[in-house]
């Protein structure tokens, strides 16, 4: 303190009116003090980290979107939904079409039932198999394009592309386009020569060479 | 006064503090090249006061964000000012830290004893990036979306942790409310705590070893107060005025909701992360993997800084000059990759295309949420999705562009490109008609007057030469000829007097007539020029030549309503001009191309049935396209018609 007091009023520094304090405390005192403040400090630090953790920890799962359900009435067990297009409705050329996904979104509290959750690429093989892409660029998430002129797919952000077949073909992405499943269906029941397109949509993690559905 | 002073200053001890605070010694007076370290407390500070106002109307949830922001910038009380204080005020930090870290480099400011002081720099730089990157989702639009989703895709990239610290981040596995109420707490509250914590140890540990001295001969020593403070008041006016006139002249953008359902080609980081996103964008660093050039590249370059104090330790005079050349190479390389990133984006026709889509798009729900129904509870991304004027040119580059046209683009303002035989890319000619006009006057008066140049496009369709090559091998083959059918013929036939001044009047109320039956929105009609119009289709009361000649001679229908359930029934082979270009006739015509009452057989559209274009979209398109839907003041996307034009002369 440099200023001294002016006023009568009782200095606020009160030890420095008295002797130097012994050290008259044992050991255990020290300790049993130490321990104590660490606890008060580290349990509450401690839910609160756990709490943080719970996008890893929490065992309990949201309900899984869309399934049994029947809230989309187009979605069956296993997670195929079925489009609104036919096979017959798509370009025989090969030429992919862009395609909305209609389904339940799960988000924390809230249940979004029959919105677009995402779009995907159709193409049809001639009168061969329809081949279903999501089109989430597997390099870091951006939205893959059709290039009529190219004949191939890209991604503007970092300039991935891929061959028709999904297949990558440079090195920008670490693996090719998400393929999904698709199952041929007349109603509702298994037929490879069925107009009724359904189609397993899922999504998958980013940025990683191997596909793994999140 | 003096003794009220007096008895705080014994109570708190004020008066040592201030005198510590203020009156800092300033070897070689006060300069200019100090104020850098307060211009970014003060910037700090405007961030903390625009921040906790924000905070106060913003709202953290899928359906809420973007809601609550668009709230702030366009319906309260000057909260265009206060977004774009805060938006920009993040920028001139970053900027402002750079130039700090760049002068504390060149100064030799982080060697020893500052150390300590340089590491706790490095991790306010660290916390300031976080808090410009977890900021930039929460308006929770496109351009923040899908940029976050690059930042949180590169978290993965991590080893070993990376699907964790994904998740961690992302408040699960997805993106959705918990992303938000995440990245807003971090935003808000974890990180700016730990600023204000580490900004103070910084200060601190500043004022402990006192100002790097620059020139102690450059002039007398004075004191921080107020000599220094001054300068620094000066330059920090200076940083507000810039931002208060970016946030008034350019006002921050808030582009569509973010909608994970629609893909998004414009997506960019800020433009100070440009550097990074370019760099990426190099094949050759893609080769060696993702981690690799987002994590241990940038990685390294931290290490570097970080270890900048012991260099100079270590290797005395050279580990400085190491350090300095190190901080230039890092400026300039920053500087070129931006540089690169800038120009290749402006160059780049398809990514300003996307870019002017993503304006459009949030101008436009902007535009419906200031309307009179406000936000539906089921969010603004809703408003887009059932709103004719962003699903209309969509829908029309998806189902109609592959032949059509929209003024020469794609409907979305991208230009339609083929391969030509040198493998080079051109724009491709359409084979159907531009549409951009439908059912206005000027696609009537081109009907009218000029049918033949009208449909000219249809003569590029590989159908068209086919069958105009057998037909002149002397086969008989039935198509249709924009050059050979009867109407082309009564134009050509009579162009003399449909030209000439007596029918001028009355070509124009034809028109007039003709587009008062498509009778798209957002014209006005002269009622008189109808009547006289209607006249000339049913009765053909022409002056001259054309005099006699009515519409009605072939098409019976013209004049009448578009019956409700169209059928072929008394199709006389001649196309239906019942409400020729309305709605009604569109979108059966959309359906059925090949019908009898349309053109028949020898149309070679394909007909859009419901599983390729639903009942919804078809209603989208055709409100679209003729004008039915709440009126926009948002520009639409540029014709381009000029480029189309100038691919063809070439
Ligand atoms: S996200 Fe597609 S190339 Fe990077």
């Amino acid at each position: 303190m440099t200023s001294s007091p002016s006023s009568s009023d009782a200095s606020p520094t009160a030890a420095d009116g008295h002797a130097p304090l012994a050290p008259r405390r044992s050991v255990l005192v020290h300790l049993v003090t130490a321990v104590l403040s660490f606890v008060i400090v580290t349990i509450p630090a401690t839910l609160g980290g756990l709490f943080f953790l719970d996008p890893i920890l929490r065992k309990r799962k949201d309900a899984e979107a869309g399934g049994k359900s029947g809230e989309v009435s187009r979605k069956d067990e296993k997670g195929f939904i079925r489009l609104n297009l036919t096979r017959d409705s798509i370009p025989a050329d090969g030429t992919p079409v862009p395609v909305t996904v209609l389904d339940d979104i799960v988000d924390a509290w809230n249940r979004f039932k029959n919105v677009p959750a995402g779009s995907i690429w159709l193409r049809k093989l001639g009168d061969g198999p329809i081949l279903a892409f999501n089109s989430t660029c597997p390099h870091l998430g951006c939205s893959v394009d059709f290039r009529p002129a190219e004949q191939d797919f890209f991604c503007p952000c970092h300039t991935s592309a891929f061959a028709l077949d999904g297949k990558k073909t440079n090195d920008v992405p670490p693996r090719d386009m998400d393929g999904l499943e698709v199952s041929m269906r007349t109603n509702g029941a298994d037929d490879p020569g069925g107009q009724e397109i359904w189609v397993r949509y899922q999504k998958f993690r980013g940025a990683t060479a191997e596909k793994i559905a999140v | 006064m003096n003794a009220l002073i007096n008895w705080l200053d014994n109570r708190t001890g004020f008066r040592e503090l201030m005198h510590e605070a203020l009156y800092e010694r300033v070897p070689g007076g006060a300069r200019w090249r100090y104020v850098w370290g307060s211009t970014l407390v003060f910037t700090f500070t405007l961030q903390m006061i625009t921040g906790f106002m924000l905070w106060s109307a913003y709202s953290p949830s899928t359906r809420t964000a973007w809601e609550s922001v668009y709230y702030i910038q366009n319906e309260m009380f000057i909260g265009y000012i206060i977004r774009g204080l805060h938006h920009y005020a993040a920028q001139a930090m970053v900027v402002l830290m750079a130039i700090h870290l760049v002068q504390v480099v060149i100064d030799g400011a982080y060697k020893a004893p500052r150390e300590m002081n340089f590491w706790l720099g490095i991790v306010l730089m660290m916390i300031v990036l976080g808090l410009s990157l977890t900021g930039y989702l929460l308006p929770w639009d496109q351009k923040g979306y899908y940029a976050t989703q690059v930042t949180t895709n590169i978290m993965s990239a991590t080893p070993v942790v990376g699907a964790e610290v994904q998740k961690l981040a992302q408040g699960g596995s997805d993106y959705g409310h918990l992303t938000l109420t995440r990245f807003f707490a971090m935003h808000a509250g974890i990180l700016p705590a730990m600023l204000v914590a580490f900004l103070t140890l910084h200060i601190y540990v500043f004022r402990r070893h006192g100002l790097k001295v620059h020139d102690a001969k450059h002039a007398p020593d004075t004191t921080f107060w107020p000599d220094q403070v001054l300068k620094d008041a000066v330059a920090c006016l200076a940083v507000l005025a810039v931002v208060l006139m970016l946030a008034i002249l350019r006002p921050a953008e808030l582009s569509a909701p973010a909608d994970p359902a629609v893909k998004f080609d414009a997506a960019r980081p800020e433009w100070y992360f440009l550097f990074l996103f370019r760099f990426l964008r190099f094949h050759a660093v893609e080769a060696l993997g993702l981690t690799f050039g987002a994590i241990i590249v940038p990685g390294i370059i931290m290490g570097i800084l970080t270890i900048m104090p012991i260099t100079a330790q270590v290797l005395g005079e050279w580990g400085h000059r190491l350090n300095k050349a190190f901080i230039w190479l890092m400026a300039t390389a920053i500087a070129v990759l931006t540089g690169m990133a800038f120009y290749e984006d402006a160059n780049d026709r398809g990514h300003q295309a996307a870019l002017a889509e993503a304006h459009r798009d949030g101008q436009r729900a902007i535009e419906l949420a200031s309307g009179p129904d406000k936000i539906p509870v089921d969010g603004a991304v809703s408003l887009l999705r059932r709103d004719p004027y962003t699903q209309g040119p969509r829908l029309f580059a998806q189902h109609c562009a592959a032949c059509h046209r929209f003024n020469g683009h794609t409907g979305r303002g991208t230009l339609v490109m083929e391969m030509n035989a040198e493998k080079v890319p051109v724009i491709g000619a359409p084979t159907a008609a531009d549409l951009g006009t439908f059912g206005k006057r000027e696609w009537m008066t081109g009907i009218v007057t000029d049918y033949s140049n009208h449909f000219a496009w249809l003569k590029n369709a590989k159908w068209h030469q086919d069958a105009k090559a057998k037909s002149a091998a002397g086969e008989s083959v039935e198509f249709i000829d924009p050059d050979g059918s009867e109407m082309a013929d009564w134009t050509s036939g009579n162009v003399e007097s449909l030209k000439s001044a007596e029918n001028a009047d009355n070509v124009k109320a034809l028109v007039e007539f003709l587009a008062a039956e498509a009778g798209h929105a957002g014209t006005d009609f002269d009622a008189a020029l109808i009547e006289q119009g209607r006249k000339l289709a049913t009765e053909g009361i022409w002056a001259g030549a054309l005099n006699g000649t009515s519409c009605k001679q072939c098409h019976e229908t013209i004049g009448d309503a578009f019956p409700a359930q169209p059928t072929d029934e008394g199709a006389s082979g001649y196309p239906t001009m019942a409400k020729y270009g309305s709605a009604a006739w569109l979108k059966d015509f959309i359906r059925n191309p090949g019908a009898a009452r349309h053109y028949g057989a020898k149309n070679q559209m394909t007909a859009s049935t419901p599983e390729k274009l639903t009942d919804t979209d078809l209603d989208l398109l055709v409100r679209w396209m003729t004008g039915n839907h709440t009126a926009s003041t948002v520009p639409d996307y540029p014709s381009q018609m000029e480029a189309v034009n100038a691919a063809i002369s070439k």
